[in-house]
């Protein structure tokens, strides 16, 4: 019998990318308004495929990431009142994301420089939601989740921001969690330039990554990329990133290097590892390990 | 040393692999020395139990319940969540002085083939035994020390035999180890050959990387050629690091081996033990930090090792010949400084010998460097002006009254469990699936 | 060996099953799938029972405006999924969700518009069931209410099945009810009598609910059409109430007659509740919200309170009512322990094991090739016991691999096999032949042809099957004849 899937979707909702993506100079001008109704479209969708099929909403904002819905358990009351033309769950999911981006975004406020979007929150976050609905524990009050069912648990990204190179060691790691769950992760690149880490993200968990050039046909690419299920993907391709750039960001000024200097007294005795820039492009190799703080002998 | 003697306390329940249920992470954090008392204290331990069994497989049904208890309705829970706690204190109790470890790790693994091993203690030989968990040793080594590499000797017929070149592909490993009727054992073992064999071939390394020699050895004799304790001294000289897991007894030799060199050395009661011992030299090697006072130029031995991070080819692209094989391929890896094509990573570059690696080989050492810190046991709910009614990662909603189990230590009777940096409540599962698995705190993002 | 092969076939046994009801869409005309296609609901419901590869089908093509050319689609088809893609493609010609083209390929307008409505909300077709507002008055029912209630209705029916062979007086399901069992072949009236189980009836038992409930509907859906009942109507009522909200009321205003008229057969099913039978207002229960939501493999716990996502597992939770989960124990050496206090599970279970003892909350009970050979008798089939032991299988039996003890599943499949040691074929006998010569060639000829069924060379004469018996003749006619 086919399994039920999950879908664990998380927004990057940074002001100021979402503000420079509705710019009317672009190509394709996409606002948040735009963006959120055929998302929301593409969530329904995943809904309507089948009667189990659960889904979790985190938003990645500045500086914080929250739970926008889960479909495990409501998070308020006020369940919008029935109407005869639409289908519940639906409009659940819709009123509640919508709802509470809003007062995301209100609570924001003016800000004098925007700190950098949660998303590594927002992952790890998505990974630990997964980890308990796939590994329901015994000592949890009341009964569990259903262990037999196998949820076939995803994770798309919908990014907007930039590589942040400071949060290369943590995605890093939420991809070899991600591999362990034996899940996939797909990347949708809504706006902005490629990063280098959310393409290793799914290229190492098997998903695919979705560098979106016609925004006016965002759904199109939503629908065909990332509603189906792995068992379907073997029998209907999706689109993958073939090239697959496996940089690294250096430790000392979070560049994203292609030949690094790592120290081996990090890799042979310390806790931290060095990579410092290229040569030709930044700096000297330092003389002095910045992590851990020992004397280094230049090449 | 206060919180080794709890680690001890706890450590008897844990020295069989059955039980182990919340990784071994904690392990590592084990400084050298370390295994000669837990060895001593596990032999004593043995001496108890040989009274109580009379039999070996006796053995294997006999511990489970001991470690568990029920409480007074007959539940299990209490033992469950005891467990559990019982890793987190673990973690809490980890040293948090620095510790230096190899992560470029060059192991040679010295298996006795020796007409000894056909002895049936373990069953169904000890041959057979070890060859699987050799299996399983290689599978978790690679897994846990990705630019490691792995030779495989053996002894037999009182000489060394190469069975396995070193390598870094899991693979070329288990398939040396994969054929049963190739490594048949027979005769006498030599340490010394097999020894020397093995540090012949690690000469060549540099000095980043870690040596080390794991000698499983089930006879109780050795046939060498000459005076086997030059050998050693020349390994210490060399900084080879021997371990040694003895299937029959422990061997003067091979204590010295282990002791002059830095290894461990165990003796293996029963099979679970067996791997236990073989298991907890998986994780990198520990060393006390050289004091870090010492400061710059305290370790002459640092420098800079270039690597180049490479850019995968297509499967579209068309093909060309590749550096290593000149074989005609489409896929493959662009070495970034010299532009030329590999077929594998990690590698040195053929024409340029700049090391490749690929980043993500490179970043699944990292958790072992930057270790989230520890949540704090959220044990008193007054005073909290404003509580959080959810966990913070998964969303599970907290009981709002206190479990009644009988309070222990690192036990939150509220379920919940605090970042130090980012003050956010997480749950018991997700407390341990961050700290054991993600390594990055939900709340604070790193 | 037979049993091996019918091991393997276990395995082979295509992943994703068509639903019971897609034939039966299939062989409606286009113009009442159409009319069915107007309304949202319907359209969001039958894309549920569709296959998964239809479904990524339908929604890749949702949201074009113009058709797209077939080698564009099967360009994404992996070289081993292309008999999957051609018979997804098949299916939604049939159910005219597609219009048969090589060319092209685009959705049926008003399926396309339907399902677009469906899946953003708005138009005003009211296909989703108008809520009535709370009443202060009267409380209305809750969602326990509503399983209980829809409990005992099924459980009345299954067991008023499974005891009428056995002399005992259950409480009789109401008339409607009677009557759909009799003409849906379940259960017969032999000599004007009381009705009796017939063979398809106790296969029908080992169903899992949800397959059970489709084949009572489906049932209702042929009848409807005899009744003169307008299908469409049938159909949306149907599909509009699996995508209501269980634990909620609607109103009955909006309903058309022949809706109406069915509302009280759904209420003796079970799928139904009102208050009153003159009442305005009505709530589905389990058993109908859950319809369009695929029966989970394994028998699983009850869903947690207010949880929606596992609303599916309801109907599979529902009917093995006190013992929620799996609740047979099966040893190797064929005895069978039963934590149940049902009566139901305990009569189904009776079906094909001799009982030993009974306890108040454990039934044990031992496999003997007595019983099993009953229950073959009456037409039930290994596999399905092997089914139902599996699916209801203790949580401590879903730590074994495999799940059920090999050697009880192979002897009950070779208890099967006992009973097929003779074939029936028709055909004629050809014999008396003048010589050995004269035999051979004939024989030679019906060999060729494939149609010899037994032949015996010292009685010269051979047994052919009936289609062949023709040409045989007619070579034997032409073989007198030119001698």
């Amino acid at each position: 019998m086919e399994k039920a899937s999950h879908l664990s979707v998380i927004i990057d909702l940074s002001p100021t990318q979402w503000h420079l993506s509705a710019q009317t100079s672009n190509q394709y001008p996409l606002s948040i308004e735009t963006f959120l109704s055929q998302l929301l479209a593409f969530l329904n969708a995943h809904i309507a495929s089948k009667h189990e099929n659960s889904l979790v909403i985190f938003g990645a904002l500045p500086g914080k990431s929250v739970l926008l819905y889960s479909s495990t358990e409501l998070l308020s009351d006020d369940v919008p009142s029935l109407d005869a033309n639409s289908y519940l769950p639906f409009k659940l999911v819709d009123s509640a994301v919508v709802q509470r981006i809003m007062n995301e975004f209100d609570a924001i406020g003016e800000l004098e420089e925007e700190p950098p979007c949660a998303l590594v929150g927002a992952v790890t976050k998505a990974l630990c939601y997964i980890n308990r609905i796939t590994h329901p524990s015994s000592t949890t009050a009341g009964v569990a989740e259903d262990p037999s069912i196998v949820h076939d648990p995803r994770i798309l990204i919908l990014s907007v921001s930039p590589d942040l190179s400071s949060s290369y060691i943590p995605i890093m790691n939420a991809i070899f969690s991600a591999q362990k769950l034996a899940l996939t992760i797909d990347v949708c690149k809504v706006y902005g330039p490629d990063t280098v880490f959310l393409q290793q993200a799914a290229h190492l968990t098997n998903g695919s990554y979705i560098y979106l050039e016609r925004r006016d046909a965002l759904l199109q690419y939503l629908i065909m990329s990332f509603l189906s299920p792995t068992s379907i993907r073997k029998i209907l391709a999706v689109p993958k990133q073939d090239k697959i750039d496996f940089r690294a960001a250096c430790f000392c000024h979070k560049n994203i290097v292609d030949i690094g200097f790592v120290c081996s007294v990090c890799l042979s005795s310390t806790h931290y590892l060095l990579l410092s820039c290229d040569l030709a492009v930044f700096c000297q190799p330092l003389p002095v390990c910045s992590t851990c703080r020992l004397a280094t002998l230049v090449p | 040393m206060a919180p080794r003697n709890r680690d001890d306390n706890f450590m008897d329940v844990d020295s069989d692999s059955d039980i182990s249920l919340l990784g071994d992470v904690e392990r590592r954090g084990k400084g050298k020395g370390k295994g000669k008392a837990a060895d001593k204290r596990k032999k004593d331990k043995g001496k108890a139990k040989a009274k109580e069994q009379a039999y070996t497989w006796e053995a294997s049904y006999t511990r489970s319940w001991d470690t568990v208890q029920e409480d007074e309705a007959g539940s299990l829970q209490g033992a469950v969540e005891d467990l559990m706690a019982r890793g987190r204190r673990r973690r809490l109790l980890a040293p948090a002085a620095a510790i230096r470890r190899t992560i470029i790790r060059h192991l040679v693994l010295l298996l006795d083939l020796s007409a000894a091993m056909m002895d049936r203690d373990m069953r169904p030989t000890r041959f057979d035994l070890m060859l699987q968990y050799a299996r399983e040793f290689v599978v978790e080594w690679f897994d846990q020390n990705p630019l490691g590499q792995i030779g495989v000797v053996g002894m037999r017929a009182g000489i060394g035999e190469r069975i396995g070149e070193m390598s870094g592909n899991p693979q070329d490993v288990l398939k040396c180890l994969s054929d049963r009727t190739r490594l048949e054992p027979t005769g006498e073992p030599s340490l010394q050959n097999a020894i020397e064999m093995a540090r012949s071939s690690m000469s060549h390394l540099p000095t980043h990387s870690s040596r080390e020699i794991l000698i499983i050895f089930g006879s109780l004799t050795t046939c060498d050629p000459g005076n086997i304790h030059d050998t050693l001294d020349a390994c210490v000289k060399n900084k080879i690091r021997i371990s040694v897991v003895a299937l029959a007894a422990e061997m003067k030799i091979s204590r010295d081996l282990c002791d002059k060199t830095g290894g461990q050395f165990g003796v293996a009661m029963n099979e679970g033990h067996f791997k236990d011992i073989l298991f907890e030299l998986v994780p990198p090697p520990a060393q006390r930090a050289v004091a870090r006072a010492g400061g710059p130029g305290a370790n002459p031995a640092a420098d800079l090792m270039m690597m180049g991070f490479p850019t995968r080819l297509p499967d579209s692209s068309p093909p060309s010949l590749c550096a290593c094989h000149s074989d005609m391929k489409t896929e493959g890896f662009l070495c970034p400084r010299c532009m030329a094509k590999v077929c594998d990573v990690p590698t040195d570059c053929d024409i340029c010998g700049l090391m490749i690696v690929s980043s993500p080989h490179l970043a699944r050492s990292y958790h072992h460097l930057f270790p989230v810190k520890p949540y704090e046991t959220v044990t008193s709910m007054e005073g909290e002006s404003e509580t959080t009614p959810a966990c913070h990662a998964c969303a599970r909603i907290f009981s709002t009254s206190a479990s009644t189990a009988a309070a222990s230590e690192g036990i939150s009777l509220w379920g919940r469990y605090r970042c130090p940096d980012c003050h956010n409540d997480f749950c018991t599962e997700c407390d341990v699936f961050v700290h054991d698995v993600i390594h990055c705190c939900p709340g604070c993002g790193k | 060996m037979p049993v091996q092969s019918l091991k393997n076939t276990d395995v082979i046994v295509p992943q994703h099953a068509p639903h019971p009801l897609l034939p039966f869409l299939q062989s409606q005309s286009q113009t009442t799938l159409t009319r069915l296609y107007q309304r949202p609901s319907s359209c969001l419901s039958i894309f549920r029972l569709l296959g998964p590869i239809e479904r990524q089908l339908i929604m890749n093509l949702l949201w074009l405006e113009s058709a797209l050319s077939a080698a564009t689609m099967s360009a994404w088809v992996l070289p081993e999924g292309k008999n999957a893609y051609d018979s997804a493609l098949t299916v939604m010609t049939g159910l005219h969700i597609a219009p048969n083209s090589a060319v092209k390929l685009a959705l049926n307008p008003t399926f396309k518009s339907g399902l677009r409505q469906a899946i953003t909300g708005g138009g005003n077709t009211g296909s989703f069931g108008v809520p009535t507002d709370k009443d202060a008055k009267r409380q209305s029912a809750n969602i326990e209410n509503l399983d209980a209630y829809a409990l005992e209705r099924w459980e009345t029916i299954l067991h008023y099945m499974v005891s009428s062979g056995q002399g005992q007086n259950p409480t009789k399901p109401s008339q409607g009810v009677l009557y759909l069992l009799q003409r849906s072949g379940l259960m017969n009236n032999v000599h004007g009598a009381a009705l009796q189980i017939t063979s398809s009836g106790f296969q029908f038992l080992l169903h899992s609910p949800h397959d059970q409930l489709w084949n009572l509907l489906l049932q209702y859906l042929h009848m409807a059409e005899e009744r003169q009942m307008d299908l469409v109507e049938v159909l949306s009522f149907l599909f509009m109430l699996s995508t209501m909200d269980l634990g909620r009321e609607y109103s009955t205003e909006p309903l058309s007659e022949t809706q109406k008229a069915m509302l009280e057969d759904l209420r003796d099913y079970g799928l139904v509740w009102q208050r009153k039978t003159s009442s305005k207002r009505f709530s589905p229960t389990r058993l109908a919200t859950t319809l369009t939501s695929s029966s989970p493999p394994l028998p699983s716990s009850h869903s947690t309170g207010g949880s929606r996502m596992a609303d599916g597992t309801g109907a599979v939770a529902l009917s093995s009512g006190a013992a929620q989960q799996g609740f047979i124990v099966l040893e190797t050496n064929y005895r069978i322990y039963a934590y149940t206090d049902n009566p139901l599970q305990t009569a189904v279970l009776n079906l094909f094991i001799t009982m030993k003892y009974r306890f108040p909350n454990l039934v044990v009970g031992m496999l003997t090739r007595e019983s099993v050979r009953k229950a073959l008798g009456n037409g039930i089939s290994a596999d399905q016991i092997i089914s139902y032991l599996t699916t209801h299988a203790h949580p401590q039996m879903r730590k074994n691999n495999p799940l059920l003890p090999v050697t009880v599943q192979d002897q009950i499949r070779l208890w099967e096999l006992e009973r097929n040691r003779l074939k029936s074929a028709e055909g004629y006998l050809y014999k008396d032949f003048a010589s050995q010569a004269d035999y051979e060639y004939v024989l030679a000829y019906a060999k060729q042809l494939d149609v010899v069924l037994w032949e015996n060379m010292a009685k010269r004469c051979f047994f052919g099957t009936l289609d062949g018996h023709a040409n045989v003749r007619g070579f034997i006619e032409r073989r007198t004849g030119s001698v």
